[in-house]
């Protein structure tokens, strides 16, 4: 199996990678907006031009690590899905590739900005927190040990 | 087993290949990042970026139809071509072309500063040049690039030398630093650089507008205290007295992070420096206001709010335009706002078009009295005529 999973993995290195990063689209926004069954939803928007991001996905990460069962973790690139190679390359170097991954699929991102949060004006990083309850929580720039206990 | 096999992908992933410096990473259609300008015959110019080149189009016809492409480097190589991050177009005084660009390295966040001129309208550019002397593999982009009433061309960018030599010493540097040069022969080569400020914002477009007297201004975002990005304002001198940069914007916002939204400028005969800018420290709000450095500006006034973004300002006599995107529900609307005394008052916000896909910031172009906006969008290239 193991031999048969390397062959695989030979062969389509492309495929393989391409699987983790998915398309965000106008269309699909309400879907990931809607409240989780339970605990909350980390909306976790970052950039491939935002030196900020990384060490503020690094927090989430071992935030969520930490409440597996109640938080929802969703990496979100708010550059355009044609930058798909940049942003896989990034996302595997920031070891953040085993969360679900998003990238905008709009060339200019200020509508799907909008469209996740009208007080928001696409400055990277952001956090987008959904409680089960529908309430909401959005901070900007790279959260301070306050803000992040305040997520959870 | 595991790691093996990561460390296969890796190996074989194309994402990497293209980091490689070798490899052009490129979008599958041209990215928006453009640049519009009138030359002093009235003729429109247009420079944006596909398949590595920077080309350069025109159109006597006020944007109607477009020349065929010429390539500004005949060598490709990459080139940022993005929001705040766009190639540049200028003139001399006998219409010579200078073009600018910010070309991306291998590592994320580093650029070089290119350049290159034409001085027979558009048929030949010269071999481009990269502005700074400093070759270091670090971030030298954001390029913005103006004439000074002397003819001089002054490029000013955003550079990380300093924070990366403060990190070294295990000093604490918030942001980059602004660097600017100038050429006094045309282009043809560039003085070494001058550091404006350390410690400014290190994603958003610095704006340069000619002063009275003919120099080059520039007001951009920068740091004060714990991450306060508010903006500055300084003549970039280049008669060897040293520029000083003076706090211009009071808004407070604080943020450890990326705004990437840069400021509009544009200064009056009779001094008056009219700018725009954006801030969410409360909710994202792009202002209005008459710069007057070291103190908050006059005449401030929320120009937009939610949904608004990239606005851009210009002037002529006593009359103020400005210009933004705006998120509606159909797609993007540009939309203009007017003064007829000078930015004491400014008309209510109205539409001038809209665009259902994706659009680049709007730029606000005067040819004699008449404003116009170019907007690059999805569908192609839009220069639109500002309503009388």
């Amino acid at each position: 199996m193991k031999c048969l999973l390397f062959a695989w993995a030979l062969l389509l290195p492309s495929l393989s990678m391409a699987a983790s990063l998915q398309p965000l689209s106008a269309a699909d926004v309400p879907a990931l907006l809607k409240p989780p069954a339970r605990g909350e939803r980390i909306i976790a928007l970052w950039a491939l031009d935002c030196a900020y991001c990384e060490s503020n996905l690094q927090a989430l990460d071992k935030l969520q690590h930490a409440h597996p069962d109640d938080i929802e973790l969703v990496v979100v690139a708010t550059d355009s899905m044609e930058q798909r190679d940049a942003i896989q390359a990034r996302l595997h170097a920031m070891k953040m590739d085993a969360h679900p991954n998003l990238a905008y699929a709009e060339a200019s991102p200020e509508r799907i900005n909008f469209l996740l949060d009208p007080r928001w004006g696409g400055e990277t990083p952001r956090v987008l927190l959904i409680r089960a309850d529908g309430s909401r929580l959005g901070i900007s720039g790279a959260l301070t040990p306050a803000e992040l206990h305040k997520l959870r | 087993m595991r790691h093996l096999l990561i460390a296969l992908l890796c190996l074989l992933s194309p994402a990497l290949l293209a980091h490689d410096g070798m490899h052009m990473e490129m979008p599958k259609g041209p990215e928006l990042g453009a640049s519009a300008a009138f030359d002093s015959h009235g003729r429109l110019w247009l420079v944006d970026a596909a398949d590595g080149h920077v080309r350069l189009r025109h159109s006597d016809d006020d944007g109607a139809t477009l020349s065929t492409p010429v390539q500004v480097n005949p060598v490709a190589e990459r080139i940022y071509a993005e929001g705040e991050n766009r190639p540049k177009i200028a003139f001399g005084a006998h219409d010579e072309i200078y073009v600018s660009w910010s070309q991306p390295r291998a590592k994320p966040w580093t650029g070089f500063v290119r350049f290159a001129r034409s001085l027979d309208h558009g048929s030949h550019f010269s071999t481009p040049l990269t502005v700074h002397h400093d070759r270091a593999e670090i971030t030298h982009r954001f390029d913005a690039l103006a004439v000074d009433g002397h003819g001089r061309i002054v490029l000013a960018w955003i550079d990380k030398r300093d924070v990366i030599a403060a990190t070294a010493r295990h000093q604490p540097y918030l942001g980059a630093a602004v660097y600017y040069s100038w050429s006094s022969d045309g282009g043809a080569s560039f003085s070494a650089e001058r550091k404006l400020i350390d410690q400014s914002c290190e994603c958003c477009r610095i704006a340069l507008a000619r002063t009275p007297n003919g120099e080059i201004a520039a007001f951009f975002r920068s740091i004060y205290g714990d991450n306060i990005r508010d903006h500055a304002y300084a003549v970039l001198h280049t008669d060897g007295q040293t520029s000083h940069a003076e706090r211009a914007t009071f808004s407070e916002w604080q943020i450890a992070g990326c705004p990437h939204h840069g400021p509009g400028l544009a200064i009056g005969r009779d001094g008056t420096r009219h700018a725009v800018w954006y801030e969410a420290k409360e909710r994202p709000t792009i202002w209005y206001g008459q710069l007057d450095p070291g103190h908050a500006p006059k005449h401030p006034l929320a120009i937009a709010a939610a949904g608004a973004s990239h606005a851009d300002v210009a002037m002529h006599g006593r009359e103020v335009w400005i210009a933004w995107n705006q998120v509606n529900a159909g797609g993007y609307a540009l939309m203009l706002r007017h003064s007829a005394d000078n930015g004491a008052h400014f008309d209510a916000a109205r539409e001038i078009a809209s665009s259902p896909g994706a659009v680049a910031s709007p730029q606000l172009l005067l040819k004699r009295d008449r404003a116009f906006v170019a907007w690059n969008t999805a569908a192609g290239f839009r220069l639109i005529g500002v309503p009388r």
